[in-house]
């Protein structure tokens, strides 16, 4: 890549050759205003946002579609340049119903922002507005407002370049120039809402998120998506302890710009519905609230009488909770069989630009914690069914609903003499537990996820958890306690230190390290 | 003035393959198979001085040469025929009566850059004209002068005529590219070029029906003898269509240079009834018009024209006398440019309408102070700032007419109704 430098606005700028003006101004941190720009989209070059001066050209240049050269001069703030910008703001109103205070993307709008940041005047516009479409169900989840719309072509040309599934496309001339779907198509591929995403405006609207909070009043917290075991980065946007919306949030080595529909509406499932606040015991009659020392010692004094043991963990459980449960189920049982959850399903071809084959998200960190004692989630199902083990300790997961076969499973729990749950919700396995615990679920906790690649990546709390209810890594740590182990678990993070220094291929690793793009550590094979 | 573009029309039966030939016709190819190479070609045109005269007047032979030679991928050469600009019709003439000349003028430029393939791209409309030319076509193949071998000579070229869907934009020459390739008729951003990543993506050239109908002739009878018609930079003859006010409109062939005021009193008649030239919009409804009273100097070639603050544009000349109504003429222009904008670029897609809204409410006694200024501001915001250069062909009359006429626009304003009509 050979080294080109030019000047920005006077400042000095080295870059390599094939670089556009936009893309070597953005690494030195100068903003170039864009709407139908995108890094991982064609150029279209028609908003004409990005207009700049370049020395030697008599007419200003699009910063997007100019690549840079040796000794270039660039002006991205001279009196001609903010001039076209307050035009192209202007015109980029005219039609626009400036219906910011029932529109949903108010506070994260470009015409919001580029128009405080480089407009900031009255229109000169006294025509009729043209009128377009309203609340045009584009498919599912995606929602259109013609009005809105600045023909930027983002979503067409995502369409086009990124799922080539082609449902978008502009029809019409001039300023009745709109998105329309092809007839007979719908906008319902797996990765449709990403549209929603990359609209720099509020044209196109997440149908699920739309209207339920400003987008000032969430609190954004990055974290991994539990959909799948892409791992991919996602920002929760939450409100009054709930979530409220998913977004990709930027990795290139894992998602880029994007996520899949299904992990962008996976919490929904995950988080919804009534919480367990309080452990049970089985008794006379059914499960009774106890306190939280009564049933530790019921399931620990439990769980040490009936052996063979079976545990199984969640693919959601962090590595932090997976290291720790695997050490507890060897301290009672050294013979306990463990395994994760794991289901494959078919993938379409677009399904397979994100989507990975399971619904594990950490699958391969808990095996690599050691929850793996011999093979695989079927084969232990299927020992359970065939009564080899006489008690087990399920965390998170509900095989009595989401296993095939799952009546035959629930009449084998029911033939086991010691049965511990541990899940959020009082699911259909917890209802035959004979000590349920209360836990919480991804959004709630703090940890890592090690994603299909073995990339190991941050998990951060959006959510504070319900009264009532322990962290699953604090519930272990109990259990350890309970079980002799003298070594103290304050943590997540002091466990992911013991994670480093014990586990061959996390040696070196710490939060700090993993930031928010996470490591790749190597496979060590 | 020996004609060279209107040589044949009026021969009977000038659109068939013999009568084109018993007049000379198909010998430039012959001679150019026979013994010229590409590079040869090249070099013969640009001694020609040849412009194009799709409305630009880039050099032709300069265009051709920009075409890498090394390249793997095939390359093209496309005639436009989409000849759409208000006030133009001198393509159709051509293609009408003289598709061979067209077609003859396809395959030299083909063979200059060594295309197997050439589209001719004919607007819609032009039913009658698209058949005319499918028929020359066909009879060309079948006489050898196109397909495979063509005249004995090795050289394979296979020329395909494409209809419009009936979009201005589509003759600018990148809209026309992604119309040819099955899309919405955008035109393209640049760079790159043309003549790099064309049609398809690979390297491509597009010419006007008249620069390649020149062709044969400039070939036939040498590069010297077109380039001593015409001035030092404008060679050669042009057509201009002339129309609106005018006693003898139609299609005139013209030496470059040519006095304008004496070609419309003379050539053309003058304008009738007995009333004065109000206005001339030299080169089709995009070009800035020009007043009756400041004709005198100006030149019919592309450095005169410009001299006079217009552009010779397409050779469309639209004259109005002075029953005309400016503000209504510029409105009438404003529509259609609002009508055509493609809708890909903000200033153009937004302002080609905003100027139209204006334009009408100052016709229909509802202008405001403000209005005259707004609307130079908007064609200077649109000018220059888009991805083709539609929107300076929307921008440009717009601001012209009311610089010329501001007289008139102003007691429109002022009288809140029409003060010509």
């Amino acid at each position: 890549m050979d080294p080109v430098k030019l000047t920005i606005d006077g400042r000095e700028v080295a870059t390599t050759k094939g670089k556009t003006v936009i893309q070597a101004a953005a690494e030195a941190g100068i903003a170039i205003p864009h709407y139908c720009y995108h890094p991982k989209l064609s150029i279209a070059g028609n908003c004409r946002m990005c207009l700049v001066e370049i020395e030697k050209m008599p007419r200003l240049q699009i910063a997007c579609n100019t690549q840079v050269s040796e000794g270039m001069m660039v002006k991205t703030q001279s009196p001609k340049v903010l001039e076209v910008r307050k035009a192209v703001m202007e015109f980029l109103l005219i039609n626009h119903p400036l219906d910011c205070p029932i529109c949903d993307q108010a506070g994260e709008c470009r015409l919001q922002d580029y128009y405080m940041e480089h407009d900031l005047k009255a229109s000169r516009f006294e025509e009729r507005k043209e009128r377009e479409r309203k609340r045009e169900i584009f498919g599912p989840y995606v929602v259109f407002d013609g009005e809105r719309c600045i023909k930027c072509t983002r979503c067409v040309r995502f369409l086009q370049e990124v799922t080539h599934t082609e449902e978008l496309n502009v029809v019409n001339r001039g300023d009745h120039s709109t998105i329309a779907l092809f007839p007979g198509k719908i906008l319902d591929d797996p990765l449709s809402v990403n549209v929603v995403d990359i609209c720099p405006v509020g044209a196109l609207t997440d149908r699920d998120f739309r209207f339920k909070v400003r987008a000032w009043y969430l609190k954004n917290t990055s974290s991994i998506c539990p959909g799948c075991s892409t791992g991919c980065n996602i920002t929760i946007g939450s409100y009054q302890n709930r979530i409220a919306r998913f977004q990709p949030r930027i990795n290139e080595e894992v998602n880029s710009h994007w996520i899949c529909d299904e992990g962008r509406y996976c919490f929904h499932p995950l988080t919804e519905g009534e919480r367990l606040t309080t452990p049970m015991i089985r008794q006379e009659g059914g499960l009774a609230p106890v306190d939280w020392a009564t049933a530790l010692q019921k399931a620990f004094s439990g769980l040490n009488a009936a052996a063979p043991l079976a545990g199984l963990l969640s693919g959601r459980n962090t590595n932090e909770e997976a290291f720790l449960f695997a050490r507890l189920m060897r301290k009672i049982s050294p013979q306990a069989a463990l395994a994760v959850f794991y289901q494959e399903r078919a993938l379409t071809e677009v399904e397979k630009i994100l989507k990975s084959p399971d619904r594990s998200a950490n699958f391969r960190g808990a095996r690599e914690m050691g929850v793996s004692s011999d093979g695989e989630w079927e084969p232990l199902l299927r020992q359970l069914v065939e009564g080899k083990f006489h008690a087990a300790y399920i965390v998170g997961e509900d095989p009595v609903s989401l296993q095939p076969g799952g009546g035959e499973i629930q009449s084998a729990l029911e033939k086991l003499s010691f049965l511990v749950v541990q899940d959020s919700r009082l699911t259909a396995t917890a209802r035959l537990a004979h000590v349920v615990l209360p836990a919480t679920n991804f959004a709630e906790k703090e940890g890592s996820y090690t994603n299909r690649k073995g990339r190991v990546q941050k998990l951060n709390a959006a959510l504070a958890p319900p009264a009532g209810v322990l962290q699953d890594w604090e519930i272990f740590a109990r259990l350890l306690a309970r079980a002799g182990d003298r070594v103290a678990y304050p943590a997540p993070q002091q466990i992911f230190q013991l994670i480093a220094a014990e586990v061959p291929r996390y040696q070196g690793l710490s939060y700090l390290r993993i930031g928010d793009q996470g490591a790749q550590p190597s496979d060590g094979t | 003035m020996e004609k060279i573009l209107l040589r044949n029309i009026e021969a009977i039966d000038s659109h068939t393959l013999a009568v084109y030939r018993s007049r000379g016709g198909y010998r430039a190819l012959e001679k150019v198979l026979r013994g010229m190479s590409p590079e040869q070609l090249i070099e013969e045109v640009k001694a020609s001085g040849l412009r194009g005269r799709g409305g630009a007047g880039f050099p032709t032979g300069m265009k051709w040469s920009f075409v890498p030679k090394d390249s793997p991928k095939p390359k093209y050469v496309v005639c436009n025929a989409d000849e759409s600009e208000p006030g133009t019709f001198k393509d159709r003439l051509l293609i009408e009566r003289d598709p061979h000349a067209i077609i003859e003028g396809t395959i030299l430029a083909a063979y200059a850059i060594q295309s197997r393939t050439a589209f001719i791209y004919i607007r819609g409309e032009l039913v009658f004209g698209s058949k005319a030319l499918q028929r020359a076509i066909d009879e060309a193949a079948q006489a050898g002068c196109l397909g495979k071998n063509i005249m004995g000579s090795g050289y394979d070229l296979d020329l395909i005529l494409h209809r419009g869907a009936g979009a201005y934009i589509c003759g600018e020459e990148t809209g026309l590219l992604s119309s040819l390739e099955g899309g919405k008729g955008w035109p393209k951003v640049k760079p790159p070029f043309p003549a790099t990543h064309g049609l398809f993506g690979c390297p491509t050239v597009v010419n006007n029906v008249e620069t390649l109908a020149a062709l044969p002739w400039i070939v036939d009878q040498g590069a010297a003898r077109y380039a001593a018609m015409g001035t030092e930079k404008s060679k050669g003859t042009k057509l201009f269509c002339v129309s609106g006010h005018i006693r003898r409109p139609g299609v005139y062939e013209v030496e470059m240079g040519y006095p304008f005021k004496r070609f419309l009193e003379e050539d053309c008649g003058g304008v009738p009834d007995g009333r004065k030239l109000k206005g001339v919009i030299p080169g089709g409804s995009s070009m800035p018009v020009l007043r009756g009273d400041e004709l005198e100097p100006v030149r019919m070639d592309y450095e005169s024209m410009q001299a006079a603050g217009s552009l010779l544009g397409s050779g469309g000349v639209i004259v109005m006398d002075d029953s005309t109504c400016m503000v209504k003429a510029a409105w009438n222009v404003a529509r259609f440019y609002a009508h055509e904008s493609c809708g890909q670029c903000t200033p153009c897609r937004e302002g080609c309408h905003w100027m139209e809204k204006i334009f009408w409410r100052i016709e229909n006694g509802q202008g405001r102070k403000g209005d005259l200024d707004l609307i130079l501001n908007i064609s200077g915001n649109i000018t220059g700032n888009t991805i083709c250069p539609f929107g300076d062909a929307a921008a440009w009359p717009a601001a012209a007419f009311i610089k010329k006429y501001r007289d008139e626009f102003e007691a429109h304003i002022t009288d809140q109704r029409c003060t010509v009509s």
